[in-house]
């Protein structure tokens, strides 16, 4: 189609979502200012504004929102080193490979939420247990990532640097290493958002403090405005920190 | 010159560009062009790159109307597919990739409107026609491009109509599977009275193929001019051999080289399109 | 040839045979450690966990939560596929639509939806609908998300092929389209059952009060890592056979891919 049906069509697409979210809030707006929605299960929506700011303003989201980035900072950082250092050294040989990549993979397939209560029964309800379910989940893509990255170099990369007589570290250096970074910075950034998410869940279930955690207190004391709010922050903190990630990502794959 | 025999297809006065002028992309694809092809006879359409000779075969197909010009079937005017009358065979792959090379087959005739009947007896004529009757079950991706163009040409064969358009059918192939490819297309191709329009951008193809072979200019084209290549059909593989056959090589080579020069050029002026 | 470089061999040409030897390593670690370096209210050997496993399922509710668990977890896979099916062909199939709607459905598939599971539960009560519906939430966009992609994938030559023989647009739909989308559609499912898990399993451990939330709560304060171990490892179980079914079929369906 010619560029000016084109800018027509998306223009339209626009107003389409555009019109789309103005309806949503709209009806939330009329639904518990009018319709006589119960605001015990939608708060008006000014009211979770004015709790929003209330909340930023008085700073009282800090302690909840040190403890998850200190929980999430931790489990990343261990999975992380784990992960790679574990990858890499499977990937040195094919039949490591094998042998332990569907191994990996099996094991990332299972919910391994499910094993957050055995973690709360060895380290109490407290940021040792939510450290270990989000290093536990975090690590596999980080792990799998990392076999991958190393473990499927192109063959003519390596005979190419071979026959020009490169050792084993220019190797890696210079071949194995710039090859593998791409796909493994991907799985970085699986295993950060994946842990970020792991640690939110389990500090709703089952957590003293965190974000998720007040999330939660909040809902059991009826104060549905109040925790709309905190739901928005935490979905916005955790939406920058992904937009964080990505462009980190992409900027660290163009060099 | 024009060939013997009645008019299947009627070329008048087509050009065609997309988009506007004035708009970020805007192409002349086709200058002022008018043919005449007969009934039954191979007509070749050569020339450089985007000198709008597969812009002139989806017209001639219908999957194209011009932005100028008419284009008729017999006294039918051209402005959508006609199944019936015209078949393709196109370059890439089009065969469906979930379907075996006989399921392949007989969907095309069940988009025709084909009676369910007559599928499996017209798919396997047409398949063993041009020789993958050992493979009818295999699948696309088992089969070599060769194979896959073969089963493509089997498709558009059992659809039975009077004209069929192939547009570069053999381009992604090898030279050798092309000689072997050529040769056998002639000879199945004698046997039937199909009117055929085969765009290429070999020379050599052209000629071994062809009753007549029109050389498009660079774009936007139109036909510069159309050699006939008198030789009965089913060609014979010494034909490439013949001095005859160097000749009308050469008399090709003359007239498109200049064109394929201003082509490159037109698409380095043109910078690297993404 | 020696006895060890026989064995070698065996192992080499068999990786399944090694991975074998790996998981039985596993659980031997796991069951000397529980036996004698930690702590038994904090870790039970599987030998244990086995064996009790009678015990467990004779527990007064476990039964009646395993068994709510899994039909949860069905009931939320068939809405997804059902509700994923309809707004991926919806979306897919027009180009307006998918300009339209795909970035919102993005959006929403990129939110970190376990933050709203206690309005999940104030919404849809502490039964079975609240965890359906977080199942559903969670397992309906990777089936929207694949089943668009799998539609726009389609290669534009392969629609004009089908044209030129004169298809109609409904046979270009059940004949062009429809088959090409169905590998899309498996692999969709397949991360459409890793989400419901996610969902449903999710919302069972939030809910104390029933379920197999109240018994995961119940064991830890109770120290029975025993119980616990065994209920764990029954989940896990059902999920990987849910997670296999849903592989094999698309292993299965998918199979003229070749990419």
């Amino acid at each position: 189609m010619s560029s000016r049906q084109d800018r027509r069509d998306r223009l339209a697409s626009r107003a389409v979502q555009v019109g789309f979210l103005a309806a949503l809030m709209a009806l939330w707006y009329l639904g518990t200012a009018y319709w006589g929605v119960s605001p015990l299960l939608l708060p008006n929506p000014v009211k979770v504004w004015h709790e929003l700011a209330d909340i930023l303003g008085s700073g009282e989201y800090l302690p909840d929102l040190k403890v998850t980035l200190g929980e999430l900072a931790i489990a990343f950082a261990i999975s992380c080193t784990s992960g790679i250092t574990l990858g890499y050294l499977i990937s040195r040989s094919q039949y490591a490979i094998r042998v332990f990549e569907p191994l990996l993979a099996g094991v990332y397939s299972v919910p391994i939420i499910l094993f957050l209560p055995l973690y709360v029964l060895f380290f109490g309800l407290g940021p040792g247990s939510k450290i270990a379910i989000g290093t536990s989940i975090s690590f596999f893509p980080i792990v799998l990532n990392t076999i991958a990255g190393f473990g499927y170099v192109d063959k003519i990369y390596v005979t190419a640097a071979r026959s020009m007589g490169a050792s084993d570290f220019q190797m890696f250096r210079h071949v194995l290493l710039p090859a593998a970074l791409p796909v493994i910075l991907t799985g970085l950034r699986i295993g950060f958002t994946v842990a970020l998410l792991s640690i939110l869940g389990s500090e709703t279930i089952a957590s003293l403090a965190g974000l998720g955690h007040r999330i939660v207190h909040l809902a059991e004391a009826m104060e549905t405005a109040r925790m709309f709010a905190y739901i928005a922050f935490a979905v916005a903190i955790a939406a920058t920190l992904n937009t964080l990630t990505s462009s980190l990502e992409r900027r660290a794959k163009r060099q | 010159m024009s060939a013997a025999g009645d008019v299947a297809i009627s070329v008048r006065n087509v050009s065609h560009q997309f988009g506007e002028p004035g708009d970020t992309f805007h192409v002349r694809a086709l200058a002022d062009t008018s043919l005449d092809i007969a009934r039954g006879e191979l007509l070749c359409l050569i020339g450089p790159s985007g000198c709008g000779k597969s812009t002139l075969l989806n017209m001639i197909g219908g999957l194209l109307v011009p932005t100028a010009g008419t284009v008729h079937v017999g006294d039918k005017a051209v402005r959508a597919p006609l199944p019936h009358e015209i078949a393709f065979v196109f370059q890439e792959n089009a065969l469906f990739p979930w379907c075996s090379v006989i399921e392949n087959v007989k969907l095309g005739m069940v988009f025709q409107g084909v009676p369910k009947a007559e599928h499996e007896p017209r798919a396997r004529r047409s398949l063993e026609a041009v020789g993958l009757k050992d493979f009818i079950n295999h699948y696309p991706a088992q089969l070599s491009g060769g194979m896959r163009q073969r089963a493509a040409l089997a498709r558009a064969l059992s659809l039975e109509t009077g004209i069929l358009l192939m547009d570069e059918p053999f381009g992604a192939l090898d030279e050798q599977t092309r000689m072997i490819l050529g040769e056998d297309l002639s000879v199945l191709l004698s046997r039937t009275e199909k009117t055929i329009v085969f765009v290429t951008h070999s020379l050599g193809e052209a000629v071994f193929l062809a009753d007549r072979v029109a050389v498009f200019s660079a774009r936007p084209g139109t036909i510069k001019e159309i050699i006939s290549v008198d030789e009965p059909h089913p060609r014979n593989p010494s034909f490439v051999t013949t001095e005859k056959f160097s000749q009308l090589r050469n008399r090709l080579y003359g007239l498109l080289h200049d064109e394929i020069r201003k082509a490159v050029e037109q698409s380095a002026m043109a910078g690297p399109q993404s | 040839m020696s006895a060890t470089a026989s064995v070698r061999k065996t192992f080499l040409r068999h990786p399944a045979l090694a991975r074998l030897c790996v998981i039985a390593a596993l659980f031997l670690l796991w069951e000397i450690a529980a036996r004698w370096w930690v702590d038994p209210i904090f870790l039970s050997p599987p030998s244990r966990v086995v064996s009790e496993l009678g015990e467990l399922f004779e527990t007064n509710g476990i039964p009646a939560a395993l068994r709510i668990t899994f039909w949860e977890l069905a009931v939320a896979f068939a809405i997804s596929v059902a509700i994923g099916l309809v707004v991926g062909l919806a979306v897919g199939l027009s180009r307006f639509s998918n300009r339209s709607f795909m970035p919102i459905i993005l959006l929403l598939y990129g939110t970190p939806q376990v933050t709203i599971l206690p309005l999940f539960i104030l919404m849809f009560g502490i039964g079975p609908a609240s965890k359906i519906a977080f199942g559903v939430s969670h397992g309906v966009f990777p089936i929207v998300v694949t089943i668009v992609a799998g539609v726009q994938n389609i290669k534009p030559i392969l629609m004009v092929a089908a044209r030129s023989m004169g298809a109609s647009r409904w046979q270009i739909f059940r004949w062009v389209i429809f088959p090409h989308m169905i590998p899309s559609f498996f692999a969709g499912m397949r991360l459409g059952m890793t989400g419901v898990l996610l969902g449903v399993l999710l919302a069972e451990l939030y809910v104390s009060a029933a379920g197999i939330g109240y018994f995961t709560t119940l064991f830890t304060q109770n120290f029975d890592p025993t119980r616990l171990l065994g209920l764990i490892s029954v989940l896990a179980a059902m999920a990987i056979v849910l997670n296999e079914i849903v592989r094999r079929a698309e292993v299965h369906f998918g199979r003229w891919r070749t990419d």
